[in-house]
C-alpha cells in the first residue's frame, strides 16, 4: 500500500519531469535554449494558449469537453478589436471597457454552449464543436474576412513592456492562473467540478444541481477563452478569424499532457500550466535545434503520445475509450 | 449592422441557389446521360457567372472576389449575380459544386476557378467542357493540361511566376543589409508551388552575395501566429547573427515584425510577398522594405471576364494564339520609394479596368520546366 501511494505521488510529478527532461535535451543540442531571453519568448507564446487551456481544464475536470475554443477566441478577438476601436482606440480612454466587454461576450458564448449541452442533452463534444464552427462563421460575418489592427501602444505594452525580462502579458497570464487556482481549490463551484467529474451519480444524489454546475463550468471556460483572445490580439496586434486557429489542438493536448484525465475528476490548472509549457517548449525547441520542418509535426505527435503515456496511470483505468 | 444583413441575404441566396442546383443536378445528370452530349450550341446570351475559390478568411481571396464583383457590375448586373462556390480547401467539394452548377445551367455557365490543387483541374475542365460551358482557371493546373486541347471551352489559364520577383525582393534585402550578415527565410506550406518558387528566387539572389550567410529556412505555413513562433525560435538559435528576414508572404511578415517588436528590435530589414493592403501600409512606413503585388482584384475580374466573353461569343478562344490561353499574371514590386503612390492607385481605390482588355497586363506565355 505504501508503495502504491509512493508510486501515485511520483506519477503526479511526471509531467514536470518530462518538461525538465525536454529542456535539458534541447539545451544539450543547442545551449542557447537555456537562456533567460528564450524563456521569456516561450512565456509570450504560451500566454494565450495557457488561458484557453485553463478554461478547458474546468470543463474537462467535470468529465465533459469543450471544443468551441477556436470559434469563441475568434469572435472574442474580433469583437474586442471592434469595441476598442469604437471606444476611441486606446485602453487609456474609454477603450478599457472593451476588456470587460470581451469577457462578457466569452461568458455569453460559454453559457449558450452549456445550455445547449445540458438543456438539449447533446453530448458536450458535439455541442461545443458545432458552436465552434458557428463562432468561426460569426467572426467571418463580422469581419467580412478582413483583419482588424490594434495600434494602441498602451494595449500593446502587454507585449512590449518588460518587467524583469518577462513581458507584461506573462505576468497577466500568471495572475489569471492564480485566480483559476483559487476558483479550483477554494470555491464551492471549483470543488463541485471535481465531484461531478469523479462520479456524476454520486454528485447528483448528494443534492448537487449538476446541470446548473455544468453550465457554470462552460461560462468559466468562456471567460478564460476571452482572456486568451485578448492576449492573442496583444501578441500580434491583429484580430481576425484566424486568431482562433490551432487553439483546439494546443489547449486539449496541453491539458492531457499535463496529466489532467479526460475522464474528469483529477488534475487541475497547475497540471495545465506544465502541459502548456511542454507543448510550447517542444515547439520552440524544435526550431532552436534546427529540426527540419517536415519532421516537426511528426515529432510533436510522438512526443505528445510519450508524455501522455508517462503521465497517466493506466492501472487505474478499467477501459480506455 | 446593415452590412451583416446584406451579407446574410446574399449568402442565403447563394446557399438557396446551391441547394436548388444540387437538386436539379441529380435530375440533370440523368437527363444528360440519357440524351448524351453533342447537341449543337449557339452562343449563350446571358451566361451565369460563377467564381470557385477557397475561402473568405484570406485578404487574397477577398480581393479576387472584389474583382469578380466589379466585373459583374460592369455588365450592369448586381453583385449578387456572381455565384460564389467556396470549396474550403477541398478538391472534392470544388468539383461537386461545379458539377451541380453545370447540371442546373448546362452550357449557360461562365466559370472562373482556382481548382484548389493541380490534379483537380482536369476533372473540372472536363466536366465544364462536356457540358459545353466555359471555364478560365488560375494557379492550379498540371503541366500536361492545356486550354487549346479543349477547343473553346477551356478558355484560359493564368498563373504567376514568383521566382523573379522573389529574387528582386531578396536583392533589395541584401543591399539593405549592406551585403553582409545572416539571413533567414520563412516559407509557405512546403508543397505549395508559390512557396517553392519564392524560396528558389531567394536562393538565386544569394549566389550574387557571397558575404550573406544563409542561416536557415523554415516553413511557417502562410500563418501569422506560426511565423511569430518560428521567428522567436530563430532569435534564440541565432540571436544577433540575424540581420535580415525574407518572408514568402505578407501574412508571415506580420508575425515576424511582432516577434521582433517583442524583443525591442524595430529596424530589422524585412521583405515579403503578395502586396496585401496592410503590408503596403507597412512598406510606406518602412517597416517592410518591399513586397510584391500580384493584383488579385484584376485577376478576379479578368478571369471571370475571359470565361464570360468566350461564352457570349465576343471572342473565339481557339482563334487566339497560345500566349493568350496560358499566361502569367502581373507582378509589381512595391518598395519604400513608390509605396505611397502605389497605395493611392491600387489600395485606397481599385482602378477601373476595361474588362475586355484581356491580355495587356499579362506577362507572357507560361514556360514549363521539363
Amino acid at each position: 500500500m505504501n508503495q502504491f501511494l509512493a508510486m501515485e505521488n511520483f506519477r503526479k510529478w511526471i509531467p514536470l519531469l518530462v518538461l525538465i527532461g525536454l529542456a535539458l535535451f534541447f539545451t544539450a543540442v543547442n545551449p542557447n535554449f537555456l537562456s533567460f531571453r528564450n524563456f521569456a519568448r516561450i512565456a509570450i507564446s504560451a500566454s494565450p494558449a495557457l488561458m484557453v487551456a485553463v478554461g478547458v481544464t474546468f470543463v474537462i475536470l467535470m468529465g465533459s469537453i469543450d471544443l468551441s475554443m477556436e470559434g469563441t477566441v475568434a469572435v472574442c478577438a474580433v469583437l474586442f478589436a471592434l469595441m476598442l476601436n469604437a471606444l476611441g482606440g486606446s485602453i487609456a480612454g474609454w477603450g478599457w471597457m472593451a476588456i470587460p466587454g470581451t469577457l462578457f461576450v466569452g461568458a455569453i458564448l460559454g453559457a449558450i454552449n452549456g445550455l445547449i449541452h445540458v438543456q438539449l442533452k447533446i453530448p458536450s463534444f458535439m455541442a461545443s464543436l458545432s458552436l465552434g464552427f458557428v463562432g468561426i462563421g460569426l467572426s467571418l460575418l463580422i469581419t467580412g474576412g478582413n483583419r482588424i489592427q490594434i495600434e494602441d501602444p498602451i494595449f500593446r505594452s502587454l507585449l512590449t513592456l518588460r518587467i524583469g525580462g518577462f513581458a507584461l502579458m506573462s505576468y497577466a497570464a500568471l495572475a489569471a492562473l492564480l485566480i483559476a487556482w483559487f476558483i479550483q481549490d477554494n470555491t464551492t463551484i471549483g470543488r463541485n467540478f471535481y465531484a461531478i467529474g469523479g462520479g456524476e451519480d454520486l454528485a447528483r444524489s448528494s443534492g448537487l444541481n449538476v446541470g446548473k454546475l455544468r453550465i457554470t463550468g462552460f461560462v468559466v471556460a468562456g471567460i478564460f477563452f476571452a482572456l486568451g483572445a485578448i492576449f492573442a490580439v496583444a501578441r500580434l496586434g491583429i484580430a481576425e478569424t484566424e486568431t482562433g486557429r490551432n487553439f483546439m489542438f494546443v489547449s486539449v493536448t496541453s491539458v492531457v499532457v499535463g496529466g489532467t484525465a479526460l475522464r474528469g475528476g483529477s488534475g487541475g490548472v497547475w497540471n495545465t500550466l506544465v502541459g502548456v509549457l511542454i507543448v510550447n517548449v517542444i515547439g520552440n525547441g524544435m526550431v532552436v535545434i534546427g529540426l527540419p520542418d517536415y519532421f516537426q509535426d511528426g515529432v510533436l505527435g510522438l512526443l505528445v503520445i510519450a508524455a501522455v503515456y508517462l503521465s497517466t496511470d493506466r492501472r487505474s483505468l478499467s477501459f480506455v475509450k | 449592422m446593415s452590412f451583416i444583413k446584406n451579407y446574410i441575404e446574399q449568402q442565403t441566396l447563394n446557399r438557396r441557389s446551391l441547394l436548388l442546383l444540387s437538386a436539379y443536378g441529380l435530375c440533370g445528370m440523368t437527363t444528360a446521360a440519357t440524351l448524351g452530349s453533342g447537341v449543337a450550341r449557339a452562343a449563350a446570351q446571358n451566361p451565369k457567372i460563377a467564381w470557385s475559390y477557397r475561402d473568405r478568411t484570406n485578404p487574397y481571396w477577398n480581393s479576387i472576389v472584389s474583382g469578380g464583383e466589379a466585373f459583374v457590375r460592369s455588365l450592369g448586373k448586381s453583385t449578387s449575380d456572381l455565384i460564389n462556390l467556396i470549396n474550403e480547401g477541398s478538391s472534392e467539394k470544388s468539383l461537386s459544386d461545379i458539377k451541380s452548377l453545370l447540371s442546373r445551367y448546362g452550357s449557360e455557365v461562365a466559370l472562373a476557378a482556382d481548382p484548389n490543387d493541380m490534379p483537380n483541374c482536369r476533372p473540372v475542365v472536363e466536366a465544364v467542357s462536356r457540358a459545353g460551358a466555359y471555364v478560365s482557371t488560375i494557379w492550379n493546373k498540371t503541366d500536361d493540361l492545356h486550354p487549346w486541347d479543349f477547343g473553346d471551352n477551356y478558355v484560359s489559364h493564368m498563373t504567376w511566376s514568383d521566382v523573379g520577383p522573389s529574387e528582386q525582393t531578396a536583392r533589395l534585402l541584401f543591399d539593405a543589409m549592406g551585403g553582409k550578415g545572416g539571413v533567414v527565410h520563412l516559407g509557405g506550406i512546403a508543397s505549395n508551388n508559390p512557396a517553392i518558387e519564392r524560396l528558389e528566387g531567394f536562393k538565386n539572389a544569394l549566389k550574387a552575395y557571397p558575404n550573406i550567410e544563409f542561416l536557415a529556412v523554415q516553413a511557417a505555413d502562410w500563418d501569422t501566429q506560426k511565423a511569430n513562433q518560428v521567428m522567436s525560435g530563430f532569435l534564440t538559435r541565432y540571436g544577433d547573427a540575424i540581420k535580415g528576414v525574407h518572408c514568402a508572404s505578407d501574412t508571415m511578415a506580420y508575425g515576424v515584425i511582432e516577434a521582433l517588436r517583442a524583443e525591442g528590435i524595430e529596424d530589422m530589414p524585412i521583405v515579403s510577398y503578395d502586396g496585401n493592403p496592410q503590408a503596403v501600409e507597412l512598406v510606406t512606413k518602412g517597416k517592410i522594405l518591399a513586397t510584391v503585388f500580384t493584383n488579385p482584384h484584376w485577376a478576379g475580374g479578368i478571369t471571370a471576364a475571359l470565361a464570360y466573353y468566350a461564352a457570349t461569343g465576343f471572342f473565339k478562344p481557339s482563334a487566339e494564339p497560345k500566349e493568350h490561353r496560358e499566361f502569367y499574371g502581373p507582378t509589381t514590386l512595391v518598395t519604400t520609394k513608390d509605396a505611397q503612390v502605389f497605395k493611392t492607385k491600387y489600395i485606397d481605390t481599385n482602378p477601373t479596368y476595361d474588362w475586355k482588355d484581356f491580355w495587356s497586363l499579362g506577362k507572357g506565355q507560361i514556360k514549363y520546366r521539363s
